[in-house]
């Protein structure tokens, strides 16, 4: 994945001279994005004075990441394995309200097999769409062709040694493996047969016998009986004897799978293994001067091959070297002829004897991960898969633990289990995408306490907008719907106070843009009171700097959070109010823009009289009864009502001189600009002189009183 | 490894402190050129640009801190002025309010920048060499540290307008645990008065072209009365990080000055501030007496207190003169007190319960470290230092052994484009 040591571009110094600008007085520095894996690298001074200013450079900001970013045909493998990851979590997930055995059961084996299967499946297909030389419209291939076989070669001998079929774990081994093994490391080659098909005498050529012997060793009847037949050709009778003995018996060597019962299997094979005697014998009578042909010794090679069949560990393990095959190939021919009926128990010992003498390559982390599993020793396959690429060992531990495989104990270190700093290693690889977060994270909430906390961190950063390739929208409506999307991923991992968290941001962010409507439902649905009591100052703020009808318009937006407000049982009441008052207020605005006067009058006088507006609040009123009160045609407010508004005016009015005029008076003051208490005072004047007014027209024209009290 | 990004031209004079913002989308980058720039990521293709660049300071700018976004969009830088400021972003703000043209020199205020100062802290007695905002749950709160040794906690107290600010801790940290040396002043910051909440858009108040004033006679003074980089200055390190969860309460590790330790110092409403535990690698190095190092103190230059993430301790990491990179396992008072840590290199305060183990020491910079840090997990460690190098270090299975994870360099590649597994480099130059 990447250098482990890089120089970044363009470079600032010579190789080896770094030294030259710490002598200047630079060093180099960095800080962490939380955005993905990646820093900031730039250049500092390593002191300060106060006069190194020095304003003729070009300092550049390096950035770096220490995971190579999935791109191509890695993103979707990511993408759709992990699918199947959250499949096999779901199944888990429902096991936990099952028997504890459960997971123990035949039916449960069988779906995590399944599952298991299912990557196999994908991660074939990724092989095959990687070999293909086609154009990709997504970029080259991140990842090669090849590292997608290893994938599969190891992931499918996992599926083979540990996850057999429910009621075949006691089964022979032999057969599967071998089919593993032709499968993922074919040979011979096609090539070489079609080659040697197409000769007259085809044991003439050098290859023939080796041929052979590898068709034999592989199992690979078909052809191995088409080459005998070949040689009922051949010049020596005494070979064309043998061959005819030979041609039914390779035939009729009995297969696993065509037995219903594992004692008729072993019954046959130890008949079997008694005709492959036979043929011994019979060789043995050949005259050592009938052996050679003109090229070479047929009867040696003709030996080798009875010898395999004959199960003969040494002969199979000297030709394996031979032909430059491997330990794999050893463990797998001794599993159909040295011991037909070996388990998967038994494998361990076969494979800790063939790697003493056949060690696995060190230099090849597949082979190293196969003769891991081979070994049942599977926290060594780990080791070895989590240095071929962090996704298998992911998921090889994510589906160990649960057959048993692993511990499950927290290490005390960690404290994290042995599958947990697996997945938690991918997830953090996977954290190098930020676009793939929603993936990040489904890794990180299998992982206990730990993982949770660490998906919290990368959940609460998913940037509330949304990604600038879809359709354009308002900021709010991409705020709106960002906050939806990370709200329903909360809610599927009950991850409560991120949404918190993120309705209060979003809350703060509503307010900035002056969405104040989203805004109180944000802090609502964080049940952020503090906060509410702020975006509802913010929106009273609106009256003070912007007038009465933008502050009107706001306000409107929030009315709807009222009735929802009131149909909760809300402990933080006074919060309630403030949104109540600031609500009303702005319709006491909107009555009077519609003319409606009679609402607007009795309105403020509500507002004052049940206290629902705050005290700050009551000069702004009064001032707007002014109009009301002047208004011409008809008393828009009963006596008792006008009563009601010097009362108020009066607590102000003493409450002012006793010196607490700014309890009172803070937000008139606000609203008059360059103005102060006493200018607010001059205003309340005006007020004052009004009612006196009013009064006086209440007297007056008695008879025309509209409302009666 | 891998370079994602250039800025080619990002200030004029060397970056003395870089900083995300919380979604990783924005980067603050400040220099010695007084300037504070900030850049904004286009996702889409991965390049940076500048979205606003303003003098903010009458000296080198030493650190930048975003708060937490549920305060809104807000920055705290620390100066060598002697100054902090408090910055927010206000794309109202469409004329440059004046409150901003603090500057002594011509250089304007560019009309582009859509940040607004909203408070100055002029307490420092020294220049203010870091400034970390605590996490969020304890409020819009910062701590600061200066070279005249004190850690200072400020306290948003008006939190829209962000005019009134109450220091709310002033702690010297020599003195500190013996407790009589402990300043806890209460008195509000009276930066501006509550009238000049909407000051942005009326423009200039009284109080603050005074404050400006102050600053400016301030700066002045210091320019003439600074000692220069005397040996203390220059051998010396001044830096903190906040404990970054909630559990504990206010903790904050800082370090000042050659002591070579780190502090760990709990803060209470109810209480004096007290020092919990303390850092203290020169035990170690006492213990063995060959070593060359062993009476020697070093300053400690850098700490990064590490997102703790459900693990049930925490990890502190620090650098410093000496050139290592340390990273301590800092256990919480059990709450059964049960089993002690019989490891001999345990530091133990007994009064609190707190314990601290060295579980990671590495000297591959052979030579100052300047820079620890964290990511936001907690789980990969970044440190800088005068090798040219910005390391990594990571975990191994198991969590108790911590291994170098790669580095990064800027110079010449040895044999340039030989460097293994880079094929799919995808360089932007």
């Amino acid at each position: 994945m990447g250098a482990q040591n890089i120089n970044l571009l363009p470079p600032l110094v010579e190789s080896g001279q770094f030294e030259q600008l710490v002598q200047s007085g630079q060093t180099i520095s960095a800080t962490t994005s939380p955005y993905d894996n990646s820093l900031a690298v730039f250049l500092s001074p390593t002191t300060v004075s106060g006069s190194n200013s020095n304003s003729d450079r070009e300092e550049p900001v390096y950035f770096a990441s220490y995971d190579v970013v999935p791109s191509s045909e890695r993103r979707l493998f990511i993408a759709d394995t992990q699918v199947i990851f959250s499949m096999f979590h779901g199944m888990l997930e429902s096991a936990k309200s099952r028997e504890p055995s459960w997971i123990q059961t035949p039916e449960a084996l069988e779906l995590m097999r399944k599952f298991s299967v299912d990557y196999v499946n994908f991660i074939k297909e990724c092989w095959i769409h990687a070999s293909q030389p086609m154009p990709r419209t997504d970029g080259p291939l991140q990842f090669s062709a090849d590292h997608y076989r290893s994938l599969y070669s190891c992931f499918s001998l996992f599926v083979v040694l540990y996850l057999p079929e429910p009621g075949y774990e006691d089964a022979p081994v032999g057969e599967d493996l071998m089919e593993w093994l032709n499968i993922h490391f074919i040979e011979p080659s096609t090539e070489e047969g079609d080659h040697l098909s197409s000769l007259d005498r085809p044991w003439e050529d050098e290859e023939f016998w080796p041929y052979l012997k590898r068709v034999t060793l592989r199992g690979l009847t078909k052809a191995s009986l088409f080459f005998f037949n070949t040689l009922l050709q051949h010049p020596s009778e005494d070979l064309q004897d043998l061959v005819r003995t030979i041609i039914p018996i390779v035939e009729s060597q009995p297969r696993l799978q065509n037995f219903s019962a594992e004692r008729d299997f072993a019954f046959a094979s130890r008949k079997w293994k008694d005709k492959v005697k036979a043929i011994r014998i019979e060789m043995d009578r050949v005259p050592e001067e009938s052996r050679f042909d003109d090229f070479e010794n047929w009867w040696d090679s003709l030996s080798d091959i009875v010898g395999i069949l004959e199960g003969r560990n040494p002969v199979i393990q000297r030709v394996c070297e031979e032909l430059g095959a491997d330990w794999k190939e050893v463990c797998s021919a001794w599993g159909i002829f040295v011991d037909s009926r070996l388990r998967r128990q038994d494998l361990v010992d076969v494979a800790a004897e063939v790697l003493e003498i056949m060690p696995a390559d060190p230099t090849n982390l597949e082979d190293m991960i196969h003769s891991a599993l081979f070994s049942g020793k599977p926290e060594q396959a780990l080791r070895y898969a989590s240095q071929l690429d962090a996704w298998l060992s992911a998921h090889f531990a994510d589906v160990m633990e649960p057959l048993g495989l692993l511990e499950t104990d927290e290490n005390s270190e960690s404290e994290l289990s042995k599958r947990d700093e697996y997945v938690l290693s991918y997830a953090e690889y996977l954290h190098s995408d930020p676009t793939q977060w929603k993936i990040t994270i489904a890794y990180m909430y299998s992982c206990g306490d730990i993982g949770r906390e660490r998906g919290d961190e990368i959940l609460v950063r998913v940037p509330l907008r949304l990604h600038p390739s879809e359709a354009p929208s308002t900021p709010e409506e991409a705020i709106a719907q960002a906050v939806k999307e990370v709200s329903e991923v909360c809610f599927n991992y009950q991850r409560e106070a991120v949404r918190r968290t993120v309705c209060r941001i979003a809350a703060q962010t509503c307010v900035r843009q002056k969405d104040y409507g989203l805004a109180v439902s944000y802090c609502i649905s964080a049940e952020d009171w503090v906060s509410l009591g702020r975006v509802i100052d913010s929106i009273l703020d609106e009256y003070v700097h912007n007038g009465a009808a933008e502050f009107a318009k706001q306000a409107s937006k929030i009315a709807p959070s009222v009735q929802e407000l009131q149909s909760r049982t809300v402990s933080e009441a006074i919060f309630v109010h403030r949104l109540i008052f600031a609500v009303r207020y702005s319709q006491i605005h909107k009555y009077k823009l519609e003319q409606d006067f009679v609402s607007a009058a009795s309105d403020i006088v509500t507002l004052l009289r049940e206290e629902i507006a705050p005290k700050s609040w009551w000069p702004v009123l009064l001032c707007d009864s002014v109009e009301l009160l002047q208004y011409g045609s008809t008393l828009l407010f009963a006596s008792s009502d006008a009563a009601e508004l010097l009362s108020k005016l009066e607590e102000i009015s003493i409450r002012a001189s006793q010196g607490s005029g700014d309890d009172y008076l803070s937000v008139l003051t606000r609203t008059i600009k360059g103005g102060g208490e006493k200018e607010a005072l001059e205003r309340l004047k005006v007020v004052r002189l009004a009612l006196a007014r009013y009064f006086a027209r209440c007297t007056i024209g008695s008879d025309r009183h509209a409302l009666s009290t | 490894m891998i370079q994602t990004g250039l800025i080619q031209n990002a200030h004029s004079d060397l970056v003395t402190d870089a900083s995300y913002d919380f979604y990783g989308l924005k980067l603050a980058t400040c220099s010695l050129d007084q300037r504070i720039k900030i850049w904004q990521l286009d996702e889409a293709n991965g390049t940076w640009s500048v979205e606003d660049d303003w003098k903010a300071h009458d000296a080198a700018v030493s650190r930048v801190s975003w708060a937490h976004p549920e305060f809104g969009t807000i920055i705290a830088s620390s100066s060598f002025d002697r100054t902090v400021k408090i910055w927010e972003h206000s794309p109202d703000a469409a004329q440059p309010p004046t409150v901003n043209g603090n500057g002594s020199t011509s250089q304007s205020q560019p009309s582009s920048s859509q940040w607004v100062e909203r408070a100055v802290f002029l307490d420092a007695r020294g220049t203010v060499r870091a400034v970390e905002f605590a996490p969020r749950h304890f409020g819009l709160k910062l701590a600061t540290i200066s070279t005249d040794n004190f850690l200072r906690i400020y306290e948003c107290l008006e939190q829209p307008s962000l005019a009134t600010w109450l220091l709310s801790e002033e702690i010297d940290i020599h003195a500190l645990p013996s407790s009589s040396s402990v300043h806890s002043r209460a008195h509000t910051v009276a930066l501006a008065t509550p009238t000049q909440t909407s000051a942005p858009l009326e423009g200039a108040s009284p109080s603050l072209v005074a404050q400006a004033l102050l600053q400016q006679q301030g700066s002045a003074s210091s320019t003439t009365s600074r000692p220069g980089p005397g040996s203390r200055e220059a051998d010396g390190g001044w830096c903190l990080s906040w404990c970054k969860d909630r559990y504990w309460g206010e903790v904050i590790a800082a370090g000042c000055g050659i002591t070579g330790i780190i502090k760990i110092i709990q803060l209470s409403p109810s209480r004096r501030p007290t020092t919990i535990l303390v850092l203290d690698p020169s035990p170690l190095a006492v213990s063995n007496p060959g070593h060359p190092e062993a009476d020697k103190m070093f300053a400690v230059t850098t700490v990064s207190w590490a997102p703790s993430c459900g693990r049930s301790y925490h990890l502190i990491a620090t650098g410093g003169r000496d050139g290592h990179v340390r990273i301590w396992k800092v256990k919480p008072a059990a709450e059964d007190d049960g089993e002690q840590g019989d490891d001999a290199e345990m530091m133990n305060s007994d009064e609190t319960g707190w314990s601290a183990s060295l579980v990671g020491d590495f000297d591959e910079h052979q030579s100052t470290v300047g820079r620890v840090e964290w990511n936001v997990t907690g789980t990969v460690l970044s440190s800088a230092g005068n090798d040219g190098r910005v390391r990594l270090w990571k975990a191994a299975l198991g969590g108790s052994i911590w291994r170098p994870a790669g580095s990064i360099g800027v110079e010449q590649s040895e044999e340039s484009g030989t460097q293994e597994g880079d094929k799919d480099d995808d360089m932007q130059s």
